[in-house]
């Protein structure tokens, strides 16, 4: 004989103290069943027991999925699988006699309220930010996209985790090419569980990337939204804060939330900065050990006796020390993350201080070393999404312009900007649009063009429609 | 997507940095000490020709347009297997030559100037291992490269060319062709090999996308390319004077007056490692060439890079450690000037014939 | 991936950063001798006595200012000299960051110091840009004056050179100009002669200390590296006057009952051969009373100023230009040296010649004019 749905519930869930049991007479015998942890008491009370009190004469449990309609959500589960799926998410159920199910929406609401996330403070600009529930994000983009063109594409991802995953979209603007590949992706994604977004990104990345991030992450709705514009897909997670966007170009990493609501002269000039800063960045610890190992007469005279008279004493190698530089900036800065806020501020100011004044005090480091690398390090947060890999690869281009000189570094940008230049997921080059050069998107890549001015969709970006007011 | 297609926009901006990339190493000393202070005019000879070649190719890739054979194809089709493989193989010494020449000149360059002293092995295997880590990426990447870089390139070129320009009386020049027309003549013949820049197109035949115009681009890179190469050519040998043939390394030396006081420091060694980056390209692009040589005398398509094939050509690479460059270059000129000729001026001029044979061969045989 | 193709991996890297590390040899900066500023003297056996200015770094507790020290050694060739200089330092000798090499007066005028020159101007480090001049005594003394500057002599004497001398109406040389003019056409040049000139000491703190400052105004003149002859201040400045970037000249003349100073603030010198053979040289000068501290704003783009130059005093000026040009090109005649390229002017249309090389610069006719207006 075949096992009761009920019956296959009641085993899974034994022994389990939030594992609730009632049945009631209706008219026909009822069995309600729901997760109190995952439940709103109230709205238990309120959506079902209290209707199914009053009710005496029903015949079926199709009257009593009517009767009930006071719920906001009432269904009926096809299949066991999602019996389990509705039961886990803290729907209450109800069986019959006939094993036949309905479920009532009984979930709880609990999660926190909508704030600024700490990833993108504006100075000016919308302040909400996502939260961790899907439902609020989604509400975050409707209530900014309000257009019957908003879709979404709902799928559940991870075996034990069930999360939910909505792939949105503006129909007409998207291209539907490249929703399908998502989509296509999401579903063939096989893992156990999905606690965040990121998780998903792994899965999004066609070419297998190892050094640099190609699924863009945001915090805000008004970015998310800003991107769905210009023919990019937002994935939500159920549980994550954080958006994914894609497909993903490099220099999206250096557009900051708030630069579309500031003048675009000063956009521009900020963007120039971001730009010099994180080239000067990767290059300038390397420069400065390579000028100091192979090239001193590139070095100004008077800057470089300075350079002699300040570092004389120091027992390391040039390199050596630049690399002890790099490698304390980079320690400072993982410690400086993991502490416990109150902690972090005054273990910033000691590094800051106490390690680079004592180190340069002591000789065990140069000051113009010791500059170079909080330079360096301070500039590489210009580029938030990808810092932590530039850094690596500061302290590489660091290594091998300290052994091999000029040619070291020359050596390794020329690698660094092939394999960028090389990456193409989703049918957008990385490097868009610096190269392949696409004049048209060059409106909003360093330089800014005026909002009102921006009259077509960037082409880096595969879109359907051209035309911004289009 | 096939990872070797490539813009006409890009090879044009590619050819630029390969026109301008290379040919201030020894060269510029090396003509002055052929004709002296018409060196700028043997360049202009050779430049000259160069462009009537780059005419007739670019007129091959407008044939080709639709059918996008690559060089095997239509030479096989229009001068029979043997003949192509011949020509792949002058292709393929003429290529790894250049290299050569090239990497040499590099070598000094870093040893002499950056001080950066090292054997050869060490030096030629990272570059090597750059060049196969392009190629694995494909043309494409090599190209999109050149055109993020170019713009960078070029500014280090023009702030090089214009830091000596206060100090240069190019009234030095005059007066124009002491050193004799015919001199002059045969010197540009004679360091052709420096010349024709355009060769690696023949190994991207297949994968040039064409939007709407083949010759603009293309020329106009080529005419920048000219003038700033001569250009530099004449601060060169206008500064330099009787010492421009001692001066084996003009790029390094021309920017020593970019200080305006001694207490500067050599910037210009900045701009003149960012110009670097376009010799570099300029190697990885023939050692690109030189493994497509390989492949279609091989008649194979690696997926991936073969190592084999790799290991071959860095081995090929080893040969300046047993012969000198100079030895090198006198052999160039005494054996190789005229088979060089052939596949670098007299192929071009029959590309657009050989194209329209293969073209109709393969129509026939489609019908 | 497998984990031994790891662990190969792993060793290749390794392997690939020790060989690197092992084959690239890079000299750190504080290994190299740093040299500022070279003077050549002659050494009593006959070779060279080289005195190099070399940094020396404080102890790191003062890491501001110049630290310099003075090197003396003698060997036979300038190369050696400077491998001796490593020798005594302890340190490679770099000379990327040489700002000046000084002749010292007996070397100058009795040795023939081409190999000097030659090795300078093929050395991979030295900058053709570099300062090159010679100095009153030896340079050993010279170089030994730097307490008395309270700075590096080097810095001092190069920054004067590129700094200041064409302000102030002294034409100056570098190694590459030099170099040319020694083996090209006439095969003559010049160096500044630099002297060092005490002044009184007024450093109560320190009364026995020596201190002054230097003076360029006169030159030496070669001939493939030999001594010709020295032009005077007056000869230089005469000479001076053709050379167009350099300004500054003063003249005195009586205005008003006054006597009054007036600057050359804009020059133009036209030089062409004429039809006939000859030279034509065209000197324009624009003057004005000298009473500012700074460069005024100058040339032919700039807005017209009311005239205050009395035109007598303008004639007056004329005069005194004609008379200084025309002294220095006696003594070009009479020693046979040719500073202003009156040779390169014909070698650009006749072409490269022996006959024209060894012309003398005395047969070259030469019609002078010059014009004197108020700027």
């Amino acid at each position: 004989m075949k096992e009761l749905n009920f019956d296959k519930l009641q085993t899974v869930y034994r022994g389990q103290d939030d594992f609730r049991l009632r049945e009631m007479d209706v008219g026909i015998k009822l069995k309600v069943v729901c997760l109190d942890s995952m439940c709103d008491d109230a709205k238990v009370a309120s959506f079902v027991l209290q209707p199914l009190a009053y009710i005496r004469d029903a015949k079926t449990i199709d009257d009593i999925q009517t009767k009930l309609s006071v719920g906001n959500g009432v269904r009926k589960p096809p299949n066991f699988f999602a019996i389990i799926e509705d039961f886990t998410n803290g729907y209450t159920l109800l069986f019959d006699e006939e094993d036949n199910c309905i479920s009532v929406d009984t979930r709880t609401v609990i999660g926190r309220s909508i704030a600024e996330p700490p990833t993108s403070m504006v100075m000016r600009g919308p302040r909400e930010g996502f939260v961790e529930d899907m439902k609020v994000n989604l509400t975050l983009l409707r209530k900014r996209l309000k257009t019957p063109n908003l879709k979404t594409v709902n799928l559940t991802v991870g075996k034990y985790t069930n999360t939910a995953v909505a792939v949105c979209y503006i129909e007409g603007i998207a291209q539907q090419r490249i929703v399908d590949d998502v989509v296509q992706r999401l579903q063939s994604v096989n893992v156990d569980g999905v606690l965040d977004s990121s998780y998903l990104a792994r899965y999004l990345d066609v070419s297998k990337t190892v050094l640099f991030r190609r699924i863009g992450t945001t915090e805000k709705p008004d970015i998310a939204v800003g991107k769905m514009l210009e023919g990019r897909l937002a994935i939500i997670v159920d549980g994550s804060p954080m958006v994914l966007t894609l497909p993903y170009l490099f220099v999206e990493d250096m557009q900051s939330p708030g630069d579309y609501y500031e003048n675009s002269t000063m956009t521009t000039l900020s963007r120039v900065l971001r730009f010099i800063s994180v080239i000067a960045s990767v290059l300038l610890p390397a420069l400065y050990v390579c000028m100091q190992v192979y090239n001193y007469q590139i070095i100004p005279l008077r800057f470089l006796i300075t350079i002699l008279n300040a570092s004389e004493s120091i027992p390391f190698s040039s390199l050596t020390e630049m690399i002890i530089v790099l490698i304390i900036f980079d320690i400072l800065r993982e410690a400086n993350l993991r502490m416990p806020s109150a902690v972090g501020i005054s273990l910033s100011l000691v590094g800051a201080i106490v390690l680079g004044d004592a180190a340069v005090q002591a000789g065990l480091l140069g000051a113009p070393a010791v500059m170079i690398g909080a330079l360096s390090g301070i500039g590489l947060y210009t580029l938030p999404d990808n810092t932590l890999i530039l850094s690596l690869l500061r302290l590489v281009v660091t290594l091998l312009a300290g052994l091999m000189g000029l040619l070291g570094v020359i050596i390794s940008t020329l690698v660094l900007i092939i394999y960028l230049a090389s990456m193409q997921d989703y049918k957008t080059p990385f490097l868009a649009p610096f190269t392949p050069d696409i004049p048209a998107d060059r409106q909003d890549a360093i330089a800014q063009i005026p909002v009102p001015k921006m009259k077509k969709r960037p082409r880096s970006i595969p879109n359907a429609n051209d035309e911004r007011r289009g | 997507m096939d990872k070797n297609r490539v813009k006409l926009d890009q090879l044009a901006l590619l050819y630029l940095l390969l026109i301008t990339g290379g040919k201030f190493l020894s060269l510029p000393s090396l003509l002055a000490g052929d004709v002296g202070h018409d060196s700028w005019l043997a360049m202009i000879f050779s430049f000259l020709w160069d462009g009537i070649c780059l005419c007739f190719l670019l007129w091959a890739i407008k044939l080709n347009s639709k059918a996008n054979m690559d060089i095997s194809a239509i030479l096989d089709k229009s001068v029979s297997k043997v003949v192509s493989k011949i020509l792949l193989a002058i292709f393929f010494v003429i290529f790894m030559l250049r290299t050569m020449i090239l990497m040499s000149s590099c070598f000094e360059m870093f040893s002499i100037t950056f001080d950066v002293s090292t054997n050869w092995i060490v030096y030629v295997i990272p570059i090597a291992i750059l060049s196969f880590f392009a190629i694995q990426k494909g043309f494409n990447a090599i190209a999109r490269t050149s055109q993020l870089l170019f713009g960078l390139i070029l500014l280090a070129v023009i702030a090089l060319l214009a830091s000596p320009f206060k100090e240069v009386q190019f009234t030095q020049l005059l007066p124009i062709g002491e050193a004799g027309w015919g001199k002059i003549l045969a010197t540009s013949y004679l360091r052709s090999f420096w010349f024709s820049d355009y060769m690696f197109i023949y190994f991207v035949l297949d994968g040039v996308k064409i939007k709407k115009r083949v010759f603009t681009p293309m020329l106009v890179c080529f005419g920048i390319g000219v003038v700033i190469t001569v250009l530099l050519n004449a601060v060169f040998v206008a500064l330099f004077g009787s010492y421009a043939p001692d001066f084996d390394m003009a790029m390094s030396k021309i920017g020593a007056f970019s200080a305006a006081s001694s207490s500067n420091g050599r910037w210009d060694w900045l701009t003149l490692s960012v110009w670097l980056l376009s010799v570099f390209i300029k190697i990885i692009v023939f050692i690109f060439c030189a493994y497509k040589c390989i492949e279609k005398i091989l008649d194979k398509s690696f997926a991936n890079v073969n190592w084999i094939v790799a290991l071959f050509i860095v081995a090929t690479l080893m040969i300046p450690m047993f012969v000198s460059t100079e030895q090198l270059l006198s052999t160039v000129i005494l054996w190789g000037v005229i088979p060089f000729t052939l596949v670098q001026y007299l192929l071009p001029l029959l590309m657009p014939l050989f194209t329209k044979v293969a073209l109709n061969k393969t129509e026939v045989k489609h019908e | 991936m497998s984990n031994i193709k790891r662990v190969a991996i792993f060793l290749v890297i390794i392997v690939a950063g020790i060989v690197i590390g092992a084959s690239f040899k890079g000299s750190d900066v504080l290994d190299r001798a740093i040299i500022l500023g070279l003077g050549v003297d002659s050494a009593e056996d006959g070779g060279i006595m080289l005195t190099a200015e070399v940094v020396s770094p404080g102890n790191g507790t003062e890491q501001v200012g110049t630290f310099s020290k003075n090197v003396t050694v003698n060997a036979p060739t300038i190369a050696t000299a400077i491998q001796n200089v490593a020798e005594y330092t302890g340190k490679e000798a770099s000379l990327g960051q040489c700002v000046v090499i000084i002749f010292g007066q007996p070397y100058y005028e009795n040795v023939d110091f081409t190999d000097v020159i030659e090795y300078f101007i093929n050395h991979h480090s030295l900058k053709e840009s570099t300062v090159i001049c010679c100095c009153e005594g030896s340079a050993k003394d010279l170089f030994n004056n730097g307490d008395a500057l309270s700075q590096s002599v080097s810095l001092a004497v190069s920054t004067l050179m590129l700094d200041q001398a064409e302000k102030i109406a002294v034409d100056t040389n570098n190694l590459l100009t030099y170099a040319r003019s020694q083996t090209e056409l006439h095969c003559t040049g010049f160096l500044n002669k630099v002297k060092f000139v005490p002044s009184e000491n007024k450093d109560a703190q320190s009364p026995d200390k020596t201190q002054g400052f230097f003076s360029y105004r006169e030159y030496v003149v070669f001939r493939k590296n030999n001594y010709v002859c020295t032009l005077n201040e007056q000869e230089a400045q005469g000479m001076a006057l053709f050379v167009k970037g350099v300004l500054g000249e003063t003249f005195i003349a009586e205005m008003d009952g006054l006597k009054r100073t007036l600057q050359v603030s804009d020059k133009s010198v036209d030089q062409k051969l004429t039809d006939d053979g000859g030279l034509e040289i065209k000197i324009k000068l624009s003057v004005r009373l000298g009473k500012t501290d700074s460069e005024e704003v100058s040339g032919a783009i700039s807005t017209k100023k009311k005239k205050e130059i009395d035109p007598k005093v303008l004639e007056e000026v004329k005069k005194q230009a004609q008379a200084l040009a025309e002294q220095y090109l006696a003594k070009q005649a009479e020693y046979d040296f040719d500073l202003l390229q009156f040779h390169e002017a014909y070698r650009q249309k006749e072409g490269t010649n022996k006959a024209l090389a060894n012309k003398p610069t005395a047969d070259f006719p030469i019609k002078l004019t010059v014009e004197v207006e108020e700027n």
